[in-house]
């Protein structure tokens, strides 16, 4: 089968997911013909207000952000995978995550209620860190600085634990809800903020398709094809480590994506990045899309945090996914 | 001649040479190295269009840091590389790779492109961002795949390629670049002796037919001696000769450099070119 038609089938699948997701819930917003017919019947109904209620102010919003957030991790993932050659790179490994995390916590524990600039001010620390010890050795030895960011990475879970830890009892269930990864009680304001944010980072991704797939082959040849190879490295952590702050900021940290999206979408299409950027960003939002779709409905009544949904359906289709490999 | 490193002009060994003013690729006085260690003390040389320069010499003497210093991939701790008559440093990377062509080492593939995707890779200085392959790239996908034996795998995933076959596909990417000036690091090292021969007919005849500038980074003495126009014979980061094979490859120069008793030099008993033999 051909790439063009494979993305095209992926692109239909997100697409019915995306509505799915919008039209499923404890308010079903499926039955097409009754809402019709109760807009048509002159007075605006309680009934009708309540759908365009939960269709407005509550679904969309939340499918929209959680399909961007996948983009932000699904794009980040790929970014850091091409740029570091390694299968395992993703915004948490590398610590952007937890960065951000920890930046946000700092400030909650201070009284804010704002986490959108303490959270892009940690995950960027880290990866400052990184890129200064990436120009010092451009093209050598991408694996320890790799675990440079592992290192960072648990330092900041480490100080986010003892933090947290310092909150009441009250407040802690909630922020312990809140790094698990959520997109409950969200609205059009983080939809604003992840959504350009999203669609900014597929398209830079994409202008660099070529540098992604010559980087990702081999440093020297890349820069022997005319690729600025340090550049593009710290040019690419940074973008990574914004889209994974905004995303920490916006619905905490959600776990996997990064890591599946990319390698989902290059066994489902191709390699080269110039068809594995859509997919990625497709897979990356079926990712958390259908991750919150099933942490609101798989128990009735009750919401599980959205991190530990894909980190256990992740887990699991990983695994068979390599299991199946040739 | 058995030039030493010196301040003569390189490259204008031979008569039929052009002058060194036009070669495409020039070095003088490159200095280069890693951390606390110079690995080159003052390399001089000229690279022409239409010949194939071979680069010999011991393992460690710095033959891959010479590609890596005038590729501009390390930087230079002394002296200039002038490449299509401009310094190194003031061309643009998409330039400088419209330029020079690199033949790598092998690297290990990460992700499973085929190999029709991969050497199409190698047309990226020639397009732009989001360009679709044109008729022209495909031409020259097409053109290196038949020149370096891989008909045929076009389809073929490069992780299921054989160490020979994934070094083809290497040249076949470098190929396509479709630069003046071609540099090649040990480019027959995993092939059997069929395709090693082949590669090296490749290269001549690139020199000759195209009249593209080659240079060869080549442990085969034998095959460098038979097909390269010139050897340039490196030791411990210095050129020790530099001229026609029969020039270098001599039993001082083989002594000096390898330091092997049993390496002895014997010229071809069919071409009359120099060559090795080990007498053990």
């Amino acid at each position: 089968m051909n790439t063009a038609l494979r993305l095209g089938i992926l692109g239909g699948a997100a697409l019915v997911l995306l509505v799915a997701a919008v039209c499923i819930g404890p308010t079903q917003l499926l039955d097409v013909p009754r809402l019709l017919e109760l807009m048509q019947s002159g007075p605006v109904t309680p009934e009708l207000q309540r759908a365009q209620l939960v269709l407005w102010e509550l679904r969309l919003p939340r499918v929209l952000l959680a399909a961007a957030a996948g983009v932000n991790l699904a794009v980040g993932g790929l970014l850091l995978q091409a740029i570091f050659r390694n299968p395992l790179a993703e915004p948490y490994l590398l610590g952007l995550s937890s960065g951000g995390a920890l930046g946000a916590v700092l400030a909650l524990s201070a009284g804010a209620t704002a986490v959108t600039w303490p959270a892009l001010t940690g995950s960027l620390l880290i990866a400052g860190i990184v890129l200064l010890l990436c120009r010092r050795r451009i093209a050598a030895d991408l694996p320890s600085l790799l675990l440079v960011g592992v290192a960072l990475g648990a330092l900041a879970q480490a100080f986010t634990t003892v933090i947290i830890l310092r909150f009441d009892p009250g407040a802690l269930r909630s922020i312990l809800f809140w790094l698990m990864g959520s997109f409950a009680g969200r609205g059009w304001s983080e939809v604003w903020l992840l959504g350009p944010a999203a669609l900014l980072g597929i398209v830079i991704v994409c202008l660099l398709h070529r540098p992604l797939d010559l980087i990702a082959l081999g440093g020297e040849s890349a820069h022997h094809l005319g690729v600025r190879v340090g550049l593009l490295q710290t040019g690419g952590i940074a973008l990574a480590a914004v889209l994974a702050a905004l995303t920490v900021a916006a619905c905490g940290t959600v776990g996997f994506v990064g890591l599946m999206a990319p390698h989902l979408a290059r066994r489902l299409t191709a390699a080269p990045h110039g068809i594995s950027i859509p997919a990625t960003a497709l897979v990356g939002a079926m990712l958390t899309v259908g991750a919150d779709l099933a942490a609101r409905t798989v128990l009735a009544g009750t919401e599980l945090p959205v991190g530990a949904v894909t980190g256990v359906f992740g887990c699991l289709f990983f695994l068979a996914l390599l299991a199946k490999r040739p | 001649m058995s030039a030493k490193c010196s301040g003569a002009v390189p490259g204008a060994e031979t008569d039929k040479q052009p002058a060194p003013g036009t070669a495409p690729l020039q070095g003088r006085g490159i200095r280069a190295g890693y951390d606390a260690t110079d690995v080159l003390h003052g390399i001089d040389f000229a690279l022409h269009a239409g010949e194939v320069l071979g680069v010999v010499g011991p393992n460690g003497c710095g033959k891959s840091t010479l590609l890596r210093a005038v590729t501009g991939l390390i930087p230079l701790r002394g002296g200039e590389v002038i490449l299509g008559g401009e310094r190194l440093e003031n061309l643009p990377a998409m330039e400088r790779a419209r330029r020079c062509a690199v033949q790598p080492q092998v690297e290990l593939p990460l992700f499973d492109y085929t190999v029709g995707q991969f050497v199409l890779l190698g047309r990226h200085p020639h397009r732009a961002p989001l360009a679709l392959a044109t008729e022209e790239d495909r031409a020259a996908v097409s053109r290196a795949l038949s020149e370096t034996d891989l008909n045929g795998f076009r389809e073929r995933s490069i992780r299921a390629l054989s160490t020979g076959e994934w070094q083809r596909a290497l040249m076949a990417r470098t190929l396509v670049q479709e630069t003046p000036v071609l540099l090649l690091d040990e480019p027959a090292a995993h092939l059997d002796p069929g395709h090693r021969f082949a590669v090296h007919v490749l290269l001549r005849s690139l020199a000759r037919e195209r009249q593209r500038a080659v240079l060869c980074v080549s442990h085969d003495l034998n095959l460098a001696a038979e097909f390269c126009d010139r050897l340039m014979m490196l030791a411990s980061g210095r050129v020790r000769a530099l001229g026609r094979p029969e020039e270098v490859l001599t039993a001082a120069n083989m002594q000096a450099v390898f330091q092997c008793d049993a390496l002895r030099v014997a010229p071809n008993p069919f071409t009359g070119r120099p060559g090795t033999v080990f007498v053990p």
